[in-house]
């Protein structure tokens, strides 16, 4: 093979479709910089197309499918039309956009053909079409892509060919396998490198980019501390038990399910729908809603998104504003219980009129701003003022302090603005904020739901 | 038994004149000093020793020659310690306490006959009237059992303690000698469910009832050893104290509860780790009436009243552990003079033999810190040994749970199992390093106070040098010059010396150490000023510097006198010596340079870091070996 091989490459356009009689199409091999950029494999779709027929195509005719036929139509008409590999996928999908149906294109493509000639342009329509499919973080489809490419024929085979660059345009193209790989976070296997080590050879770009993958895909894998699984739990009150423990980072915090969905049909007939009310509050923030000043007001504020993954979740917060200075009231603490000479407790404090030494003082100096008390957060199934008014209701059976506290509900319809923003003519009802205070000191709990 | 009882009262009809009068007289005395004490130190002694040392300087007279009783003492004491120990060794079924959790009623009888239950109770009011010192020395037979040592220490050197320190005459003619002949058994009523660091901890109310003559008592106490036995308990309560600027304030009283003021409930006993027999329970105060007149000290003091109970309390547990590793030693050296693995005993062993010397060093140094201290505190006037009592707890605590392990380790298998007592001593000795002060807060106490002693007096000077006063600069520099080339001498060797020849490398090395000590507290204090508190292990470190300079101290101190009057085996004392001394002087030297800046042994950053990021996530968080990423 080897030298003749080489400039066979460089020629095969120009050779083939001199053999065939057709005319010559003036194709432009780009240079490698091109190629790097994003969206250019268009370029080629449309340059270069299979315009020759497969001997192999009709072996097997008992076999053949709508897809092959297509695939074979678009072979006939190559004279006619400018038909790229998007189009097979497309047109062979139909409807059912699928692992298996991307499978069986790839497969047709492979058994069609035993030159595999155009496989590069229908790698780069495959990796293209593999979100449609629903493919683009399945390494086995990755795999099948690649087993696309012929076995050692572009594997250099002396210290020339390894010292430049071998099938560019081939190698080119593994790499860009890889790099779709990479975006989508996709581990190769020791598959993919036997592939890439069958087709390319132990030291060419594909291996190499797969080395680099491998040198820091496994480093990143853990670095999130906070890991999401890939599986969200479907159930809503699930859910929310994992968004809830998720942002209170407090490992003490309890969550506490004050409702569970349910659905109810009443004597009447209506259906009555019980959202799912969870909240979480950690006893730090118990012992401080406990202490507020029950003439200050807390506030229901919400509803406030939380990201997992692809999905967006929404939550509420309890929460008060800051006290001011002058209002703290500082805990004292009998200067003979901490002090030095006593060994019952622990010593806390040495009265000395020293401060740390200038250079010994490795402190930042960060600039706190205080923020109020965040006493506790849920999330549920509606985030109207009646549900939430639920959930505070919840609450005071541990927090008891909170019927004398004003609670004032501050909410904007955040969430319903994603479903429902197509809907031009709720825009206006949406920025209403419902801002309503609600002062229950002789009602009973319940009936605050109503009120509003 | 009866024997005992006649010898306890001819002892006092001998003794009563010039013994005890003096006893008396200093009991008297210590009300007015615990009052004063802050603001007036009595004149006769000011000296501390350990405190002193954190400003570079040893004060040999508190320490050398080391303490003695007179002979005379001396006999009484061994006609106590006879029988004490023959009951001990034959009455006393410590296997059986420890598997029935409970100490028999005949056992407790023999004790009481013996008069264990008032050891440091004056004769006046029937106890036996002993000094620290005997005590520490009973206190080494009685540790033989766990059970029944904690028990004993919970009566009479907790439970009664505040009666007998800063109790009136008329509360100790009324309960001491019903304590004494152990008739009553007393307990200390401090701990609680949510007791921590912070005063507020203590949520067992006192108030006052409307005629003003009685105290309601209500709440709960925790832990409490002889909880489910106790007649009279020493009880801590928060109470409303009117301040001088006439704000009403919570603060903590003690008051002396009998049971049978009703209101009083004990627990079920825990099931404990170790020291099975003793009675450890809760106990719940509701409406418990307690007279006015059964307030210790003043309203408000309780604080005060506790913390002298405990600090001066602490010392005895040196005898105590010295003891269980005496026992040990003799039964580890019968097994391994036996025992033959390979054709030789297993004494002919090094590793072997290295257990025997750890222990033999151990035990030495227990034993000179515990009387050191003991001797102190005997001393009249009012000696400030809280220090001193706090580092004998943490060396011996620590030194006998490691010879205790290295007892066992001896006997190996057998060792483990129920048929031999070591796993027994094991557990029991275990509580030693939690109770009356965990170690932890005991080495934050001795660090902090001592910081603070130092603090006082090197403020003053630090702020010159800070503000630029080139005077005192240049005589900081001047000192620091001449102690580089200077070796430090504290005048313990050479002429006038109070250490024995024999002994001056060792001294030198202490005198090194004590020098560089100074000197690393003043560098301290100068990097962090009142931050200090906050360098849990920095001060870990000087703790245990600290302990270990006492500790040189005490052995020097002993083993000198060994010398100079010729005890027998004192050649095996001045080995022990210089072997602990050389070991603990590279120790220090090691936790010294640690303590500079910058030191590169520090690794306090990498120590913090590691258990924040574990505490974050309260768990071990490092990926099994065996896990993969690809």
């Amino acid at each position: 093979m080897s030298a003749s091989h080489h400039l066979l490459r460089l020629q095969c356009v120009r050779c083939v479709s001199h053999f065939l009689g057709t005319p010559v199409r003036q194709v432009i091999l780009p240079g490698r910089a091109h190629l790097q950029t994003p969206g250019s494999q268009h370029i080629y779709v449309q340059l270069l197309r299979p315009f020759h027929r497969s001997a192999v195509c009709s072996t097997d005719r008992q076999n053949r499918t709508d897809i092959e036929k297509l695939v074979e139509d678009e072979t006939h008409h190559k004279d006619k039309t400018l038909v790229t590999h998007d189009d097979i996928f497309d047109r062979a999908a139909g409807d059912s956009k699928t692992k298996v149906e991307f499978n069986r294109v790839v497969d047709v493509f492979k058994s069609k053909d035993i030159r595999r000639r155009g496989h590069v342009e229908f790698i780069y329509a495959a990796l293209k079409k593999m979100p449609e499919f629903g493919v683009e973080c399945d390494v086995t489809v990755y795999n099948k892509l690649l087993d696309v490419f012929p076995k050692e024929v572009f594997v250099p085979q002396n210290f020339i060919q390894r010292m430049f660059n071998h099938y560019p345009r081939q190698q080119e193209c593994g790499v860009q396998v890889l790099e779709q790989m990479e975006n989508y976070g996709v581990m190769p296997n020791i598959e993919t490198k036997v592939l890439l080590v069958q087709i390319f050879g132990e030291k060419s770009h594909p291996i190499r980019k797969f080395q680099r993958i491998m040198y820091w895909f496994p480093k990143f894998k853990h670095t999130n501390p906070y890991p999401v699984p890939h599986v969200l739990p479907s159930d809503p009150v699930d859910l929310a038990q994992f968004s809830l423990t998720r942002i209170a980072a407090d490992l003490d915090a309890k969550i506490t399910i004050y409702q569970y969905p349910s659905t109810d049909i009443t004597e009447t007939g209506e259906e009555i729908t019980r959202p799912h009310i969870v909240g979480i509050q950690s006893p730090d923030q118990r012992s401080l809603l406990a202490k507020h000043n029950p003439c200050k007001p807390v506030f229901v504020e919400g509803p406030y998104p939380l990201w997992l993954r692809q999905k967006c979740v929404h939550y509420y917060l309890l929460r008060a504003d800051p006290i001011p200075p002058e209002e703290k009231v500082e805990e004292e603490i009998d200067p003979e219980m901490i002090c030095p000479e006593q060994s019952l407790f622990f010593p806390q404090r040495v009265e000395l009129d020293l401060k740390v030494d200038m250079g010994d003082d490795h402190s930042f100096n960060v600039d706190e701003v205080e923020e109020g008390a965040v006493y506790a957060m849920c999330m549920a199934g509606q985030g109207d003022q009646a549900t939430l008014s639920q959930w505070i209701s919840g609450l005071q059976e541990t927090c008891p302090i909170l019927g004398q506290i004003p609670t004032v509900f501050r909410l904007e319809s955040g969430p319903r603005e994603l479903q429902t923003s197509t809907d031009d003519h709720q825009r206006p009802e949406q920025e209403a904020e419902t801002d309503q205070i609600i002062e229950d000191d002789e009602e009973p709990r319940h009936s605050r739901g109503v009120k509003q | 038994m009866s024997l005992n009882k006649f010898i306890v009262l001819s002892r006092s009809v001998r003794r009563g004149r010039n013994l005890f009068a003096a006893r008396v007289a200093q009991t008297g005395e210590y009300l007015y000093q615990f009052q004063s004490q802050r603001f007036i130190r009595s004149s006769s002694r000011s000296l501390a020793y350990a405190k002193d040392l954190f400003l570079g300087k040893v004060n040999k007279k508190e320490v050398f020659p080391y303490p003695e009783i007179s002979n005379e003492e001396l006999e009484e004491l061994n006609q106590f310690v006879q029988p004490v120990e023959k009951f001990f060794n034959e009455s006393v079924d410590s296997a059986k306490i420890d598997r029935e959790a409970n100490i028999p009623p005949e056992t407790l009888d023999g004790l009481k006959e013996l008069g264990l239950f008032g050891i440091q109770i004056p004769e006046e009011y029937g106890g036996l009237g002993l000094s620290n010192t005997m005590y520490a020395r009973l206190g080494e037979i009685t540790s033989l059992d766990g059970s029944i040592a904690v028990t004993l220490a919970a009566h009479q050197a907790i439970g009664l303690k505040g009666i007998l320190i800063a109790g009136t005459d008329a509360q100790k003619a009324k309960y001491l000698p019903k304590l004494a002949t152990g008739e009553h058994i007393a307990a200390f009523c401090l701990t609680e469910p949510g007791s921590g660091s912070d005063a507020a901890s203590i949520q067992l109310r006192a108030t006052l009832t409307e005629d003003g003559k009685h105290y309601l008592l209500n709440g709960t106490k925790f832990w409490i050893s002889n909880g489910g036995w106790a007649d009279i308990m020493t009880v801590f309560a928060r109470t409303e104290v009117v301040d001088k600027d006439g704000q009403k304030k919570d603060k903590i009283t003690a008051f002396i509860v009998e049971r049978a003021f009703g209101g009083v409930t004990s627990g079920k006993p825990e099931d404990k780790l170790g020291i099975r027999g003793s009675n450890t329970t809760e106990i719940t105060f509701e409406d418990t009436k307690v007279p006015i007149e059964n307030v210790i000290g003043e309203v408000g003091d309780g604080f005060k009243v506790a913390m002298n109970i405990l600090n001066n309390g602490r010392f005895s547990m040196g005898g105590a552990g010295a003891g269980v590793v005496k026992k040990l030693i003799e039964l580890s050296a019968e097994y391994a003079g036996t025992r033959k693995q390979f054709n030789r005993r297993l004494s002919e062993f090094g590793m072997i033999q290295d257990k025997f010397a750890t222990m033999a060093l151990n035990v030495y140094v227990m034993e000179s810190m515990a009387y050191l201290t003991a001797g102190m505190m005997d001393r009249p006037g009012l000696p400030d040994c809280s220090l001193e009592a706090a580092m004998v707890k943490v060396f011996s605590s620590e030194g006998t749970w490691i010879c205790v392990s290295e007892a066992l380790q001896v006997l190996g298998g057998l060792g483990f199992t129920k048929n031999y007592p070591y796993e027994r001593y094991l557990r029991d000795c275990r509580i030693l390093q939690i109770f009356e002060g965990t170690n932890e807060i005991l080495r934050m106490y001795v660090a902090l106070t001592g910081m603070q002693h130092a603090g006082k007096i090197l403020t003053g000077k630090i702020k010159e040098m800070k503000k630029g006063n080139l005077g005192v600069v240049f005589e900081i520099l001047g000192k620091k010059i001449k102690d580089t080339v200077q070796t430090a001498d504290f005048g313990l060797t050479g002429k006038d010396g109070v250490v024995h020849p024999s002994l001056t490398e060792s001294a030198k090395m202490f005198e090194q150490n004590a020098a560089c000590f100074g000197s690393t507290v003043e560098g301290l204090l100068y990097r962090y000023g009142k931050t200090i508190v906050d360098e849990q292990l920095l001060l870990k470190k000087v703790a245990d510097v600290l302990i270990n300079l006492y500790a040189m101290t005490a052995v020097l101190s002993r083993s000198s006198r060994s010398i100079s009057i010729g005890l027998r085996n004192h050649d095996h004392e001045v080995l022990l010596t210089n072997t602990f001394c050389k070991d603990a002087h590279f120790k220090n030297n090691y936790m010294l340079s640690q303590l500079q800046r910058y030191s590169p042994e520090n690794d306090d950053a990498n120590i913090k870091k590691i258990a924040q990021d574990v505490l974050a996530k309260r768990a071990y968080i490092c990926s099994h070996p065996l896990e993969r990423t690809f």
